[in-house]
């Protein structure tokens, strides 16, 4: 009977449907998954240690780069849906370990390394070299008119500003609450909250006035920002480290000394030259990784 | 921290999203119907065209809201004035369909009827088609704002304010409360929204109607 | 070039594979509860309004509360699909059910068939081109909001159009999104041309013994 038929095939074509994610399922555990968060500077390190793997050994990588926020990433290392992801090592410190501010880069280091290992199973490698701290940054007008230097010289004419960020920002101990209140600032109105990758925009178009800038963004250079010095050192330092579950280190026995490569790689200057490739001259990241590894003679 | 306590911590932050995200829907969706409508009517004088042109407001709608702010986006900058014109070429077609379907579909013995007794065109449309076909433009004016208020949580990225601001940070920080905090709003805004705008379209069947219905 | 071309390839299976998966699944799932709707009328509105309220939450919100109850990735992505297919699907399997003729239910029902039987056998395949149409309507949805999918840590075409975004390139925008437009429309003519090919082979067979033409 046609009906039947009709029937059958409607079945069989919604089997079909949900086959492929079924058997996508089965994931193969002899693969490294490299994470990444979602802005540049971040997704570009990713790449670095995705390309460097897959040239220095046999491992598989699969890249999950561009994940999200810092949270979204560290739930994800937590759960085993990535393995191995660049962190900083204030962000780890007091937003995710919602300690106080430790100045010295050395201890703040060990105590990240050692509490992710004791409590995550994550263990730190070896720091990249370079520091990008949060800071904050005025518009070149501001700067011309006020003269600003440090952070602590906006309290007098915060509330002629106006203030914004990403909405990470807004909801880390090492962020926007914390700053305003270490400080005494009142800035003008509501702060303007976006997505991370708009806020030079939005702050080039004069939708704002002050950002919480990440020192080395290739953007600033772009927009002729103005950086200020956290006089009063509300901000840890963030020193950049791969991280990676400690059972993946030991899945991968080579895995360890072959991203230990990059260790000290990486200073303030050249990120900020590869961010500013990327962001403002538009290079793709791939393109940029493959530069790097190759001028470091880390591939060929 | 429990919800409750977050929520009590934090209300001057919900206040002020849930009052953006408002004003974002009432701009828009009012928006919306200000080109629609009329756009709509002249349709029905222009049937021809109806076919296409509704098409090509269909074809807007398939198009994702991360697309269209990131056009927005590009173009105009951050912040509400993207936003309100991505939301507001999003409301135009529910309305702009209703209104045309809601006219088209006024019973010819009505039209005729007030051909026959002299009415112009103006006035036919006024005393007539509208009244008549009013419920059904309001119909869309619901589903435009229904809509509306979904698409106006993507707003938040480019920098416009509304619920979708503690949304993408909850996003941004998986942090649930913030994403309660913005996803409850939302939802029941819709819901109360779109509720009371199905009352109005129920009182809004006219006189005439109703009697001829009974 | 062609590292881009691999990363839309991929893209586009990987949504295609996702989107066909959760609406093949909300098929059977809606067609079910569109069946439980018309047997049990009372559990069939609340079922018809639930489907309606999960429809009017905002998707962002939705994928957002799924993240967090099922962590981040593709299975997230799909449940919250699945989610927003029922309604039309649901709704298409109930008003079909409902538009078939009393007088047939009886007819079936005096040869000796059973309930199942009388589903499977006469009513499911009568209400075929309201679940079709219900259908249709779930896929061409689902390609829209599939896209978000890579703001819970899902594949498919949202990762390009994400990355265009926060680099703000047009053109890597475009490269995302005009094939989601494009088998959205394609889908859509595409379905609504079988639609109306499956509703006009068939006789008006809703009212056979009670059609006011045929009687006279």
């Amino acid at each position: 009977m046609k009906h039947t038929n009709r029937k059958l095939l409607s079945v069989l074509l919604i089997c079909l449907m949900i086959l492929p994610l079924a058997l996508s399922g089965c994931a193969g555990k002899n693969k490294l998954v490299i994470g990444s968060k979602d802005f540049s500077e971040n997704i570009l390190l990713g790449e670095l240690l995705a390309q460097l793997v897959e040239a220095k050994t046999d491992i598989k990588v699969e890249r999950k780069l561009n994940l999200g926020g810092t949270f979204v990433c560290f739930e994800a290392i937590k759960k085993g849906n990535i393995d191995l992801y660049a962190e900083y090592t204030g962000t780890a410190l007091t937003a995710q370990l919602n300690r106080d501010v430790i100045a010295d880069p050395e201890e703040a280091y060990a105590v990240v390394a050692a509490e992710f290992q004791r409590q995550f199973g994550v263990s730190w490698l070896s720091p990249l070299g370079f520091n990008n701290t949060y800071t904050l940054a005025v518009t070149d007008e501001v700067y011309q008119t006020h003269g600003v230097e440090t952070f602590s010289d906006l309290i007098p004419i915060a509330d002629q500003l106006v203030f914004g960020a990403e909405h990470e920002f807004f909801d880390r101990q090492d962020g926007y609450d914390g700053l305003v209140e270490t400080y005494g600032l009142t800035f003008k109105g509501e702060p303007q909250k976006m997505n991370v990758n708009l806020k030079y925009q939005a702050i080039g178009n004069g939708d704002m006035d002050v950002t919480d800038a990440f020192a080395t963004d290739g953007a600033i250079l772009r927009y002729n920002l103005k950086v200020l010095t956290d006089d009063l050192g509300f901000f840890p330092p963030y020193y950049a480290a791969p991280i990676v579950r400690t059972e993946t280190l030991e899945r991968f026995p080579e895995l360890e000394a072959v991203l230990d490569l990059m260790a000290g790689l990486i200073t303030d200057a050249v990120m900020t030259e590869l961010n500013y490739q990327v962001d403002v001259e538009g290079e793709e990241i791939a393109d940029v990784a493959r530069a790097f590894l190759l001028e470091q003679g880390l591939i060929d | 921290m429990k919800f409750a306590e977050f929520v009590g911590k934090n209300h001057q932050i919900l206040l002020d999203s849930l009052l953006r995200h408002i004003e974002l829907v009432t701009i828009s969706v009012l928006g919306g119907m200000l080109l629609a409508i009329p756009l709509g009517i002249w349709l029905t004088r222009h049937r021809r065209l109806a076919g296409p042109v509704l098409a090509l407001a269909g074809t807007v709608q398939t198009i994702p809201g991360l697309v269209m702010l990131g056009f927005a986006l590009i173009l105009l900058g951050t912040g509400m004035l993207p936003a309100v014109v991505v939301l507001t070429l999003y409301a135009i077609l529910p309305v702009l369909r209703n209104t045309y379907l809601g006219i088209v579909e006024v019973d010819r013995g009505y039209t005729e009827a007030a051909r026959g007794i002299g009415m112009t065109d103006l006035q036919m449309l006024c005393s007539v088609e509208l009244p008549i076909a009013l419920p059904t433009i309001v119909s869309g004016i619901r589903l435009s704002t229904v809509y509306i208020v979904s698409w106006t949580t993507l707003a938040g990225m480019i920098g416009a304010g509304g619920l979708g601001d503690l949304i993408w940070t909850g996003l941004a920080t998986y942090n649930k409360q913030y994403i309660l905090a913005g996803a409850i709003p939302s939802a029941l805004l819709a819901l109360v929204l779109g509720g009371l705008i199905s009352l109005l379209e129920r009182r809004l069947v006219s006189a005439g109607v109703r009697r001829a219905r009974v | 070039m062609s590292a881009i071309s691999t990363e839309l390839l991929q893209g586009i299976l990987q949504h295609l594979l996702l989107v066909s998966a959760a609406v093949g699944i909300a098929t059977l799932l809606g067609v079910l509860l569109g069946v439980v709707a018309y047997w049990v009328r009372g559990l069939g509105n609340v079922l018809l309004l639930a489907a309606e309220i999960i429809q009017t939450i905002p998707s962002l919100a939705l994928l957002a509360l799924l993240m967090i109850l099922f962590g981040l990735g593709n299975t997230t992505l799909v449940v919250g699909l699945v989610l927003y297919a029922l309604l039309p699907i649901m709704r298409g399997t109930h008003t079909g059910l409902q538009n078939i003729s009393p007088h047939l239910r009886e007819a079936a029902r005096g040869m000796g068939m059973s309930r199942l039987q009388r589903l499977f056998g006469v009513e499911l395949p009568l209400s075929f081109p309201l679940i079709f149409s219900g259908v249709k309507i779930a896929l061409v949805n689902s390609l829209s909001v599939a896209v978000m999918g890579v703001l819970i840590g899902a594949g498919g075409l949202g990762g390009i159009i994400y990355r265009g975004i926060q680099s703000l390139q047009m053109q890597r925008i475009l490269l995302g999104a005009v094939p989601v437009v494009l088998m959205a429309l394609l889908l859509e003519y595409g379905m609504s041309f079988v639609e109306k090919w499956l509703t006009n082979t068939r006789r008006p067979q809703t009212h056979p013994l009670n059609s006011p033409e045929e009687t006279i």
